[in-house]
Order: structure tokens, then C-alpha cells, then sequence
């Protein structure tokens, strides 16, 4: 289990150490989170050079925006999953000829909203508040995040437009959201 | 702001995170994000990235790429601590000046030209470090690649060698399957047979003064073989060796005894005769020299072997 997801040790966290300049920290965070990274860049990029190349940036902003990372937020796993996605999502769009997306140079240093915190959340929690969605955009969810489905193979899967397939996936996000910081109120409540 | 732009910005913030906003929406979303009053986040990113999460498996990474990632640690740590020491420097300080000596630090340290060059210094490590990995690769590819040529040449080298070995081998096994059955006949025929006459060959002239060999004749069987050694190849294009079987009781002509090739310098070659006609009681068999095809009556102009009783 990599060392991020003992929840509540902050002394185990790699990130805020990378962020203070650690070597054997990113040492560690590549042993631990390297295995992670590449599957998730292996799920877009098939050629090897290419998928070997966009790890290698991956590795680069995660030293870089260590210091944003805030363990109440989210899960070092997941902060680290977001840049190995947002990176090959965007070679994804390179190769299709589509602009790509902004990096975390682009955002400001206040990187969630207000009462939008998975950190604390543990997995299967989260799972169960998301079992409010609406079961047609959990199928969704699952063909889209489980399967890795496209949005156009979605939509020849399950014979519905690609426009709405587009349109439900993210008004799913957005409700998602929603529950998550109804969750996260409910865990405030709680404390 | 009304709901609307605001309900729109989300809308396209989330298909940020889907990675799925076309060309235009890329353009909406950065005009919105750019009016300020929007709520940048990673809400949505965070959330995608938990939901393809729960379904990942991880994958090892390969050891060369471990090494790779682990190269440019060194550049990273560097430009961190450096950027640490800089801000570390600033915070010591404040407390001992004033609130006006500290707003003119701060005015100061936030002079472009510092924070520049502390980038660009930055970025010129950075830079550096990926060139000389890169040239790093670059040597190790070049050296693999001669490496692999010099291998592919020995490699060339030994298949040829081993393909003509090969050659020779299926030559000589042919050659050898044509000969046995001929040299299982010779045999047979001198140890099966009592009556079988035996007659050793001598060159008839100078040059084939090294030749010998016997000659073999049943007169039941009808049946005879020469064996030869040291009779030098003939070119059948240009002439071939004829046998003549000389045969007293049946004529004063010598009989022919059929014409042959010889194919090998060394070793012993095995001819079966063929006699035209029935042959009694050979006294002499005689080899000659003869035009392409041989002849029906010798002129005996090169006669190269005699064996007689």
C-alpha cells in the first residue's frame, strides 16, 4: 500500500517532504506511485517511447507542484493520479490534433472549493455516497472510468449520442461533486 | 454573475476534467476562467481521477525507466533547496526590520529581475539535466547499434561458412548414394559368383601412368564393373572414355563395351560395362579415348588402359 494511504500520519506523506527538497522521498514516491502512474498512462498511450516519455513528465510536475498538494483535499495517491491523467489525457488530445488542456501551472494556488475534501473519505464511503447518482450515470461512470471507454465507443456500446453521452458524463461529475461535499458537511457535522 | 454562466463554467469544467471539451469549448472555458469571478478548481479532476482509480491495477515499471525517473532527482532537489534558501532568507530577516523596511523587501524580492533569474536558473538546470541524459541515451543507442553491426557481420560471416559446409555435405551425399549400390554389385559379383573372371588394369601410355584399378567380368551373368582410381576427368563435352572388350572366339574386332565419364579426381570410381553384344571368353579389356559419344570401331589413337588374361 503506498504510504499516503495511512490516512491521519502525516509523517508518512512523501509529498510534503518532495516539496521541502527531499531525495529520498522522490526516491521513495517513485517506488511507491511509479506502478500507479504508468498504468494510468498505459491505459491511453499504447507506444512505449511515448508512454516512457510522458511518465517521465509526470515525474517532473509531481516534484514540481508537491507543495500544492493538502492531504485534507484528497489522498496523495489520488493528487499523484491526477497529474499521470491530466498528462496523458493530454498527449491523448495532441495526437487527435485537439488544444490540451491546462496544466496545474495554469490554476491558482487555491486548487479546491470550499467544503470539497475526499482526503478524509475513505474509498468505500465515497463509493457508497456516489450510489445516489442516478443508475443510468453510474453505468456511464463504469463503461467511461472502469472500462476506459471513449466516449464514442459508449455511445455505439449503448446506442445513446455521443452529445449526451458528453453531457451525462458530466452532469454526473457535477452531481458527483455535489455529493461529495455533502459528505464532506456530514463528516464535518459529525467532528 | 448569473447562474447560468456560472452553471456553464462547471459544465465545461467538468469536460475539462473528462479531457473531452472540443476546440471551441476549449476557447469558452479559458474566456469564463479568465473573467475571475469563476471558481478555478481541481474538484473535478481529483474526482475523476478517484473514480478511474478504484479500477486501476498498477503496473511495475521497467528498471531502465526506475533509472530514467531517478536521474533527474538530483536537478529537481537542487532547484527546490535553492528556491527554499532564497524565501528562507526573506523570512529570517523581516522580523528584525520594521513594517516600512519590510514592505521595501518585499517590493524589492518581488523585482522581476530576481525572481527571473532564479527561474531561468531554474529552467537552465532543468534543461541541462534532460540534455545530458539525453546525449546519455543517445551514446548508449549509438554504441548498441555498432555493437549489433559488428555482430550481424560475424553472424554473416559464420552462416555462409556453415551454408557452404552444408553444400558440401549434401554433395558428397549424393555422390556416396549414387556409389553404393554399384559398389554392393562389385562386391556381390566377386564373392557370390565363383566363375568370376579378375583382371587388373595398366596404363597403356605416358600420360596415365598413375592410373590403376581391375576389371571384372561374369560370363553366366553377362555381368562386369571396372573399378578405376587415379584416371584423370574428362570433359564430356569434348571427349570420353570407351571400353573395348577383346573376345577371340566371338571376333577378331575388339566388342564395345560402353562409354564413361570420370567425375572425381580422387577416390575410386565404380563402372558398370555394357557390353553391346554377348561376350564368351574375354582375353583383354581395353580403355580408350574417343570423341564425344564414342565410337563404333576404335582407331586407338589414345589408349589409356589395358588389363588382359
Amino acid at each position: 500500500m503506498p504510504p499516503t494511504e495511512n490516512l491521519g500520519q502525516k509523517d508518512s506523506l512523501l509529498l510534503p517532504r518532495i516539496a521541502k527538497g527531499d531525495e529520498e522521498a522522490m526516491r521513495k514516491c517513485i517506488d511507491a506511485y511509479g506502478p500507479l502512474v504508468w498504468s494510468i498512462v498505459c491505459r491511453r498511450i499504447d507506444q512505449r517511447t511515448e508512454a516512457e516519455e510522458t511518465c517521465q513528465d509526470i515525474f517532473t510536475e509531481i516534484w514540481k507542484f508537491a507543495d500544492r498538494f493538502d492531504s485534507k483535499v484528497s489522498k496523495e495517491s489520488t493528487f499523484i493520479g491526477m497529474i499521470a491523467r491530466r498528462r496523458s489525457i493530454d498527449w491523448q488530445r495532441k495526437q487527435s490534433r485537439l488544444p490540451t488542456l491546462s496544466t496545474l501551472d495554469g490554476l491558482p494556488e487555491k486548487v479546491t472549493s470550499s467544503n470539497f475534501s475526499m482526503g478524509s473519505i475513505d474509498r468505500a464511503d465515497l463509493w457508497e455516497a456516489l450510489r445516489k447518482l442516478p443508475e443510468d450515470t453510474l453505468d456511464l461512470f463504469s463503461l467511461h472510468f472502469e472500462k476506459g471507454m471513449s466516449h464514442d465507443e459508449i455511445s455505439k456500446h449503448t446506442d445513446i449520442p455521443v452529445g449526451t453521452v458528453k453531457t451525462k458524463l458530466r452532469r454526473g461529475l457535477i452531481d458527483a461533486r455535489k455529493l461529495v461535499r455533502e459528505f464532506s458537511d456530514l463528516k464535518g457535522a459529525d467532528k | 454573475m448569473s447562474s447560468e454562466t456560472v452553471s456553464r463554467f462547471e459544465e465545461l469544467d467538468a469536460g475539462r476534467a473528462l479531457g473531452d471539451l472540443s476546440p471551441d469549448e476549449v476557447t469558452e472555458w479559458e474566456s469564463l476562467a479568465q473573467e475571475g469571478a469563476m471558481d478555478q478548481t481541481i474538484d473535478f479532476d481529483l474526482l475523476a481521477t478517484e473514480l478511474e482509480l478504484n479500477h486501476t491495477e498498477d503496473c511495475a515499471l521497467s528498471s531502465s525507466l526506475t533509472k530514467r525517473l531517478e536521474d533527474t532527482i538530483p536537478a529537481f532537489s537542487a532547484t527546490i533547496k535553492s528556491e527554499q534558501s532564497a524565501t528562507g532568507q526573506i523570512i529570517s530577516i523581516i522580523p528584525w526590520l520594521g513594517w516600512a523596511a519590510a514592505a521595501c523587501l518585499l517590493v524589492f524580492f518581488n523585482l522581476p529581475t530576481g525572481n527571473d533569474t532564479q527561474d531561468i536558473s531554474a529552467q537552465l538546470a532543468e534543461a541541462k539535466a534532460e540534455l545530458s541524459d539525453k546525449e546519455k541515451t543517445i551514446a548508449d543507442l549509438e554504441s548498441a547499434k555498432q555493437e549489433l553491426a559488428k555482430l550481424n557481420e560475424k553472424l554473416s560471416g559464420e552462416l555462409a561458412t556453415e551454408s557452404g559446409k552444408i553444400d558440401s555435405l549434401n554433395t558428397l551425399i549424393a555422390k556416396l548414394t549414387e556409389k553404393l549400390p554399384l559398389l554392393q554389385k562389385f562386391e556381390s559379383l566377386i564373392q557370390d559368383e565363383s566363375n568370376t573372371q579378375r583382371l587388373e588394369f595398366a596404363s597403356a601410355s605416358d600420360p596415365y601412368t598413375g592410373l590403376s584399378g581391375e576389371v571384372i567380368w561374369n560370363d553366366e551373368k553377362q555381368e562386369g564393373y571396372m573399378s578405376l582410381e587415379n584416371l584423370a576427368v574428362n570433359d564430356p563435352t569434348k571427349n570420353q572414355y570407351q571400353l573395348w572388350i577383346v573376345d577371340p572366339e566371338r571376333d577378331e574386332l575388339p566388342v564395345d563395351g560402353g562409354v564413361f565419364d570420370i567425375t572425381e579426381k580422387d577416390g575410386k570410381s565404380i563402372i558398370p560395362i555394357r557390353n553391346a553384344l554377348a561376350i564368351n571368353k574375354p582375353v583383354a579389356f581395353v580403355i580408350t579415348l574417343e570423341q564425344p559419344g564414342g565410337v563404333v570401331k576404335s582407331k586407338q589413337e589414345i589408349v589409356v588402359a589395358l588389363a588382359k588374361s
